[in-house]
């Protein structure tokens, strides 16, 4: 590889890195959500503790991002909203991601 | 219960921040969908074009402050409680603009205050380690949340006392920057106030575009800059821009 090649994808490599770290900053934005006046984050912990929850209990407590316990009195609703949360960012994402694949070739 | 965004412009004879407000009013009533008031002085005002219905507070902004030698009218935060319409308000820079409605829902919670304490450098070279610059843990008074009740009112006054003797805290937490900061000001008010043992925050980082970036294109959709003779392109972001030619794109 020519130095003038190495540089191109060198560039290229850099360039495809920051676009994916933005992108997983603005799917981790989007993951967000507020619920019951209380701030959640809808990733893979939040929605496993109320799925794990959900099971055995008709309402649950659970910490808010700023560690408020917050009475969960709907666990379903809950947990649906987070999932369509997590879903939809990633969804975003991976959208993105297919994008950065074909770059290099 | 009323919601609204509150936005402070004034005009420098450097930099023309009429043109950076109206490029921020479209895109909250694209994304944000809230009624807005703009703080505003008359000069400033003369100059906007007609930008639809929004509400206007005149007032004369303090003047004394510079950023990088150039005069900085920014010292008029401290009485958006006063000046704020709304019962619930979404406070923000000009310069931060919404592509998405992520900020919306911070308007239906049960919190009194809600300031972002971290950023994201979207050039990835970690240019706001601020921790280095001051002995305090930094906010980002670019965008905040509050509700007008009594622990909002508090933080407030407590603001205008940090604002008031800057000099003394500037020393006090050995900040680096002379010139007067919100972030700073903000930063020590509440910290102060909360006991010194942290305060409510927002759990995401404030996606920045460092002043080294210049903005090649702006859209409805998202914004490009270039930065080291290479482009980059973000949609669907919310983004603080710090380069104010912003308003030439």
């Amino acid at each position: 590889m020519d130095i003038g090649s190495l540089k191109k994808q060198s560039d290229l490599s850099y360039s495809i890195a920051i676009a994916k770290r933005n992108a997983l900053e603005k799917a981790q934005s989007r993951q967000i959500i507020v619920y019951n006046e209380h701030i959640f984050r809808a990733d893979p912990q939040t929605i496993c503790v109320a799925r794990t929850l959900k099971e055995t209990q008709d309402t649950f407590f659970i910490l808010d991002t700023n560690n408020n316990p917050v009475e969960i009195t709907d666990p379903g609703d809950f947990l649906s909203k987070l999932i369509e949360r997590n879903q939809e960012s990633l969804n975003s994402y991976h959208q993105m991601y297919k994008t950065f694949e074909n770059k290099g070739d | 219960m009323t919601r609204g965004v509150l936005l402070f412009c004034f005009d420098t004879e450097h930099t023309r921040y009429h043109k950076i407000l109206e490029k921020c009013v479209h895109l909250i009533r694209k994304n944000i969908k809230l009624e807005i008031t703009v703080v505003t002085d008359y000069a400033t005002f003369k100059k906007t074009k007609p930008l639809g219905f929004i509400n206007y507070k005149f007032i004369e902004p303090e003047p004394g402050n510079t950023k990088m030698n150039l005069s900085w009218n920014n010292k008029d935060r401290h009485m958006a409680y006063e000046l704020s319409p709304y019962d619930t308000t979404l406070v923000m820079d000009i310069d931060y603009f919404c592509y998405t409605d992520n900020l919306l829902q911070f308007m239906d919670t049960g919190y009194d205050f809600l300031i972002p304490d971290q950023v994201h450098d979207l050039t990835q070279r970690n240019t706001f380690h601020q921790r280095v610059w001051s002995m305090i843990p930094m906010v980002w008074a670019t965008v905040f949340v509050f509700r007008k009740t009594a622990k909002s009112k508090r933080i407030f006054d407590m603001i205008k006392y940090v604002k008031q003797h800057y000099q003394y805290f500037n020393q006090l937490y050995r900040i680096f920057a002379q010139n007067l900061r919100n972030d700073y000001v903000f930063a020590i008010a509440l910290q102060q106030l909360n006991g010194f043992v942290g305060y409510d925050t927002f759990p995401f980082a404030l996606s920045t575009l460092p002043p080294d970036c210049e903005i090649v294109k702006m859209t409805d959709d998202g914004i490009a800059w270039r930065y080291n003779d290479q482009i980059n392109w973000i949609e669907q972001q919310d983004v603080h821009v710090l380069n104010k030619e912003v308003y030439n794109v």
